[in-house]
């Protein structure tokens, strides 16, 4: 029975995955299996959020989340987000922020916004999603252009 | 990764036969994962079979009056934005916020904290200062043991084999603290931290250190020394010396003795100051 078959929704396909191993990671199936190179591994061990992608529409680990334990479930990676009006729209505000040095860590930040903001909604101040980022690093240190970025698409938010 | 199969069984029986159906090593348990697949990274663990917990009926919160039961497979994300924590338990929502970023605390729980039993836990020590319980379910039935009994040190807790934390139960909402210190605010582990708790019903305090080995620990010689809802000045002062005298802080890789010792005497000053404000009553 193991490997087996993976039933999951990404980036709003209905996927039947063959022969993946109960026990590999979310952020494995989406790298490896499916080709989705957005979705970077950093650290492996929860310290970082490079990985961060949404699962039920909940930013979420995908390096400390086997992939069978979300089966069913509806996950969204950095290649989906601007799928989302949401997405969309903290794509622009980093864009326009200009918010990457390198760029490893912006499919997880934009990942952890764009969750963030669609379970808050536009309420939320910037200090408070601040706050909640604080599990993304930027290795870069460009955390000023970032904090803008924040702003902005919490300013764009209806 | 070591290669297990995964099963995800859907009552309470069926999790426990599965988990009585293998010798103790070759089982483990997935709540939320976070510290479970880390250890399956590092080779800490080797099971034949993980039993995820994912299709009990366990995500859960209940207030009844004061008092709040979490069900112990809740995301910590869920208990945290719970509209009432902050204002009645405020201290359970700063220990809660301490745990990793939002999307580790989008999958980690309060009972897979609970199992894991690690000392720089930030959320045992505020569940001993509330006084909390766990529930637990195993092959014998259901048992209610306090949280300081059920902690004993790293990994090492009171669950007897197949058994399972079912929730876990704060008996009154009370002013309550909990400050640490790191290296860095977020995504660290804490090198000491102190929670603190008032109950108006019985008018005392409850104080626990986190940080120390083996375990989270009560403190009841500071527990003793605070009298009223305002404990301050010098009074104050000297139990926060005294505190900082408890054999449980030695040093470590994280802090020196030293500097671990007089970081929890300004760390329970400060925690002590927070919970006063929340608890009212005369200065």
């Amino acid at each position: 029975m193991n490997p087996r078959p993976l039933s999951v929704r990404v980036n709003g396909q209905a996927l039947r995955v063959e022969s993946v191993p109960d026990s590999e990671r979310l952020l494995d199936t989406i790298r490896w299996r499916l080709g989705l190179r957005g979705t970077k591994e950093g650290c492996r061990t929860g310290g970082c959020g490079a990985c961060t992608v949404l699962v039920d529409g909940r930013c979420t680990l995908s390096c400390l989340t086997l992939a069978r334990d979300v089966e069913g479930s509806e996950v969204v990676t950095i290649e989906g987000a601007a799928d989302d009006p949401v997405g969309r729209t903290v794509q622009a505000a980093f864009r326009d922020a200009g918010a990457l040095q390198c760029g490893y860590c912006t499919p997880g930040f934009v990942m952890a916004l764009t969750g963030l903001l669609k379970e808050r909604g536009g309420s939320t101040s910037v200090g408070q999603l601040l706050d909640d980022l604080g599990g993304n690093l930027c290795r870069c240190t460009g955390y000023v252009a970032i904090v803008r970025a924040v702003e902005i698409a919490r300013g764009r938010m209806p | 990764m070591p290669e297990f199969d995964l099963i995800a069984p859907t009552s309470t029986e069926e999790a426990v036969a599965e988990l009585r159906s293998l010798p103790p090593d070759e089982v483990a348990v997935l709540a939320g994962g976070t510290d479970l697949l880390f250890d399956l990274d590092q080779g800490r663990a080797l099971p034949r079979r993980i039993v995820s917990l994912r299709n009990l009926p366990w995500r859960t919160l209940d207030w009844n009056g004061g008092a709040l039961t979490v069900g112990s497979t809740l995301p910590l994300r869920a208990l945290e934005t719970d509209p009432d924590l902050p204002r009645r338990m405020p201290g359970l929502y700063r220990a809660v916020r301490a745990v990793g970023g939002v999307a580790l605390r989008t999958r980690a729980t309060l009972g897979g904290n609970l199992a894991r039993s690690a000392p720089t836990s930030d959320l045992i020590p505020i569940l001993l200062a509330l006084d909390a319980a766990v529930e637990l379910v195993g092959p014998h039935g259901t048992r209610t043991v306090s949280v300081d009994r059920f902690v004993r040190s790293s990994r090492e807790t009171a669950l007897g084999r197949a058994e399972l934390i079912r929730s876990v139960r704060v008996p009154e909402s009370r002013p309550s603290a909990y400050v640490w210190q790191r290296v860095r605010p977020v995504n660290d582990i804490s090198q000491v931290s102190v929670a603190v708790a008032f109950s108006p019903s019985e008018g005392t305090w409850r104080v626990a250190l986190g940080g120390v080995r083996p375990r989270p620990v009560r403190v009841p010689e500071a527990e003793e020394g605070l009298v009223g809802p305002r404990p301050a000045g010098d009074r104050l002062s000297r139990v926060a010396d005294r505190i900082a005298r408890h054999p449980a802080l030695a040093g470590d890789r994280r802090a020196s003795d030293e500097y671990r010792r007089h970081l929890v005497a300004v760390l329970f000053a400060r925690a002590v100051g927070i919970a006063s404000d929340g608890a009212g009553g005369a200065p």
